[in-house]
């Protein structure tokens, strides 16, 4: 019988992640996922801002 | 004495308003003194599954800073607030969407296409794009679902206190966590850790009569240091702003961008602003408006870079 682990969220990191690991029947790894659930788009909505006002915006990308 | 059970949580954020918080530098420790921390991904190691188990109002203060952007953001939202006692709207994108909210902007399909198919560092030949549901070999993978309009807080579960800026500064936080731990918080409902006046309130520059008869980018004149920037024709957002930031844009010879959102009173704070303008711009004919005007290139960008999410204004999508 093989088991899930799911480790949700990945925390001290700035972000969001989540880890599925997959054990085989022995209870080794036989797979891992690791998926990023968050996405806001700045590549879309940067466009059409004045270059100059980027600086103010991207930074929030990340502010850790 | 009982500690106080305290949650910090991020939906769509940058981790700038987590930063905010342990720029309190050694007061994090009163802080630790006086309250235990049940969730706060940036810093601690509580599971989504861990608030799950929690009785409903066994978290006594959440600070919620990040927009609400797709179906775990809500999800998280519907969890914190069932388990809060005191929800806070923490941070420009929890209060009026942010600066994520400029997506309300664009269309859900053009933003997915651009990230996952046109932007030039990617490779995507099979045009994979997440979806809530994958099926992989071992079993099914979840992801939330992306929106196709970006949210403030309150617009999916009911908040108890708004605590803007981008981010909240440390000096103002202090202050509210010190109110949190006394008991002395002002009515629910109420805007906390932010001035009732404008920014000009506080702004040390010299102010004379605003007449504009030209908007300067902010590349194109350098300001005087000493005096209002918006006399001097770049867009400061001060008039409709609350104050409560520390004057930190305005300090840096940058006008403001809005982030500690509208005064009492206002909804609209773009809207306002617009207003403010009118007021002040020198021309004597239709053409002389739209020749100043014209020299305004992202007004919607501009007067709603924080707010966009609420808005009256609804951008591409409502």
């Amino acid at each position: 019988m093989s088991r899930r682990i799911t480790i949700d969220p990945v925390t001290r990191l700035e972000g969001h992640g989540k880890i599925e690991i997959f054990l085989d029947e022995n209870g080794a790894v036989a797979n891992v996922y690791f998926q990023i659930p968050e996405l806001r788009g700045f590549e879309k909505f940067c466009e059409g801002r004045p270059v100059e006002e980027l600086p103010r915006i991207v930074s929030r990308i990340c502010g850790v | 004495m009982v500690k106080l059970k305290l949650a910090v949580y991020w939906a769509a954020s940058c981790g700038g308003c987590d930063v905010a918080v342990l720029d309190v530098h050694e007061k994090i420790l009163d802080i630790a003194a006086v309250a235990d921390i049940v969730l706060w991904p940036v810093a601690t190691d509580h599971k989504y599954s861990d608030v799950e188990k929690m009785a409903p109002g066994s978290i006594d203060v959440c600070l919620f800073n990040g927009a609400v952007r797709n179906s775990e953001n809500e999800h998280m939202a519907r969890m914190l607030r069932e388990k809060s006692r005191v929800l806070v709207a923490f941070g420009s994108c929890a209060v009026s969407g942010g600066i994520p909210a400029l997506a309300n902007f664009k269309e859900r399909e053009d933003i997915l296409n651009r990230v996952y198919q046109e932007t030039p560092s990617t490779v995507n030949p099979e045009g994979v794009k997440p979806v809530p549901e994958s099926a992989v070999p071992e079993g099914t993978l979840h992801l939330p679902e992306f929106f196709g309009f970006v949210h403030s807080l309150d617009q999916v579960v009911e908040v108890d206190y708004y605590m803007p800026g981008c981010p909240p500064t440390a000096e103002r936080i202090w202050e509210v966590v010190q109110a949190i731990v006394s008991g002395n918080l002002p009515p629910r409902g109420a805007t906390v850790g932010a001035l009732e006046k404008s920014l000009c309130d506080q702004c040390p520059r010299e102010k004379h009569d605003k007449k504009i008869k030209r908007f300067y980018r902010t590349h194109e004149i350098i300001p005087d240091p000493d005096r209002c920037l918006l006399e001097q024709g770049l867009l400061c957002l001060g008039p409709v702003t609350r104050g409560g930031c520390g004057a930190q844009c305005i300090s840096a010879n940058m006008p403001c961008r809005g982030c500690y959102g509208p005064l009492p009173g206002v909804i609209e704070q773009g809207a306002k602003y617009i207003s403010s303008i009118g007021a002040i711009i020198d021309a004597r004919t239709q053409e002389e408006v739209e020749e100043i005007l014209a020299g305004i290139v992202d007004p919607a960008g501009t007067f709603y870079r924080f707010g966009m999410a609420t808005a009256l204004l609804k951008g591409a999508n409502r």
